[in-house]
């Protein structure tokens, strides 16, 4: 099969796949090597480039074929229900403590975050953007993971296609300005004693 | 009656505590002047027996003690976290730190915080980009699984009208106001006269309320005339001398 051929197939393949079909999924499919998959699939990106109303994208682990960004209110009036629904910026905040220290429980998020994060677990669950991933061996509080669909939502690779969290820890500058804003609040003894 | 509301002056309540014994205005001013140590000075204790001594008072001066104890309380909390009467600082190790373990707990957090709003510029809501979700499964397979004659019979089952349900459980003991007027009319035409009791006997409450309306309906007609010589006692429907 000529690279031209396995990249229609690839096509076919990744428009009738409800979810992102994974390379070895694709080789036992197409019945062939990776190299030749991974040529045809760079072709097949090539040829659903910014012209095309699908590109593919390698996302939860897999690969899949999608609409283009800026298609989404078009393909928005196909559907009778309206795109899933915004996440609070506290539920934002726990997907990344999950994403970051999955598995984790409820009970390390809470302590995390200095508040309960029992209704924002179950919220987040319930939409699928976590699931149970068991307890510790000690036994203990269940331990939660991100999902799939967290990653398709974000447009994630896998589990781990995050940026390192170093990246977003405060400078020695911005610490200093948290505890500033403490003092200046009334929580600080020290300065204007 | 309810016993009149007191007046009284709050300052004047007089307290016994165990740290303190008098009245309030005098504890407020000790502790203003810091010779009683606010620190243990049990709140909770105060307000219990301030209470007790002012049950029945009217509402302003009420309302004047709560003031009294809610400033008692926030001069308390100023001065446990280091903070003083007039709104200043004062050096508090365990308020520093409070406000240490406070800092560190934000400072820790802020990389997940900022992480969320990473996220937030991911998230596939507003120019996103969609995937295909229809399942490989249906609906073609699910129906194909059964035959023409299969669905045939299920319908068949559904069209058999079911059985007419049964009413045997209940009341349907029914009473004619009319046809008991028309039985009544018929025993005073050929009598004169009938007993209540006589018409009733063997029949049920409903039975004998209905006769009684029926007799009364008799009577408001001018048709016959009841009489009842004793309370509780038989009553004789006559029939009026008009229709005779």
């Amino acid at each position: 099969m000529t690279d031209h051929d396995l990249s229609r197939a690839l096509e076919a393949l990744l428009f009738m796949s409800p979810e992102p079909l994974g390379l070895v999924s694709l080789c036992e499919l197409t019945e062939s090597a990776p190299g030749p998959v991974q040529r045809a699939l760079a072709l097949l990106a090539e040829r659903h480039g910014a012209a095309s109303g699908l590109e593919v994208a390698e996302v939860a682990g897999g690969w899949a074929l999608r609409t283009r960004p800026e298609l989404a209110p078009v393909c928005d009036r196909l559907r009778a229900r309206p795109p899933d629904e915004r996440l609070s910026p506290a539920a934002l905040e726990t997907l990344a403590v999950i994403a970051y220290l999955e598995p984790v429980s409820r009970p390390d998020i809470s302590r995390l975050r200095g508040v309960s994060a029992d209704t924002t677990v179950a919220s987040l669950l319930e939409r699928g953007m976590i699931e149970e991933a068991g307890r510790s061996q000690e036994g203990g509080a269940m331990r939660y993971r991100t999902t799939p669909a967290f990653q398709e939502r974000f447009g994630l690779k896998g589990p781990g296609d995050l940026p390192a969290i170093t990246e977003f820890e405060l400078t020695g500058d911005e610490a200093e300005a948290v505890r500033r804003r403490l003092r200046d609040a009334g929580h600080l003894a020290d300065e204007l004693a | 009656m309810s016993a009149p509301l007191r007046v009284a002056d709050p300052l004047r309540l007089p307290l016994e505590l165990e740290l303190f014994e008098g009245p309030l205005d005098l504890l407020l001013t000790l502790v203003l002047r810091e010779e009683i140590e606010l620190a243990e000075l049990p709140l909770r204790e105060l307000v219990a027996v301030t209470l007790d001594e002012g049950n029945g008072w009217d509402p302003p001066t009420v309302g004047e003690l709560v003031l009294l104890l809610c400033s008692l309380a926030e001069i308390k909390a100023r001065r446990l976290v280091g903070e003083d009467d007039d709104g200043e600082f004062g050096p508090d190790p365990d308020a520093e730190l409070v406000r240490e373990r406070l800092a560190a707990q934000l400072i820790a957090f802020a990389p997940f915080q900022r992480a969320g709003v990473w996220l937030r510029s991911r998230d596939g809501i507003d120019g996103a980009v969609r995937y295909r979700r229809a399942p490989l499964d249906f609906p073609g397979r699910a129906l194909a699984r059964h035959q023409p004659d299969e669905l045939a019979e299920f319908l068949r089952r559904l069209m058999i009208a079911p059985p007419t349900p049964s009413l045997r459980h209940m009341n349907r003991h029914r009473v004619n106001v009319g046809e008991i007027v028309a039985e009544l009319r018929g025993r005073l035409k050929r009598s004169g006269q009938v007993s209540f009791e006589d018409v009733t006997i063997g029949g049920d409450r409903l039975a004998h309320g209905m006769t009684l309306i029926a007799c009364l309906e008799l009577a408001r007609r001018g048709e016959a005339r009841l009489a009842q010589p004793v309370p509780f006692g038989d009553i004789t429907v006559h029939r009026a001398a008009a229709v005779r």
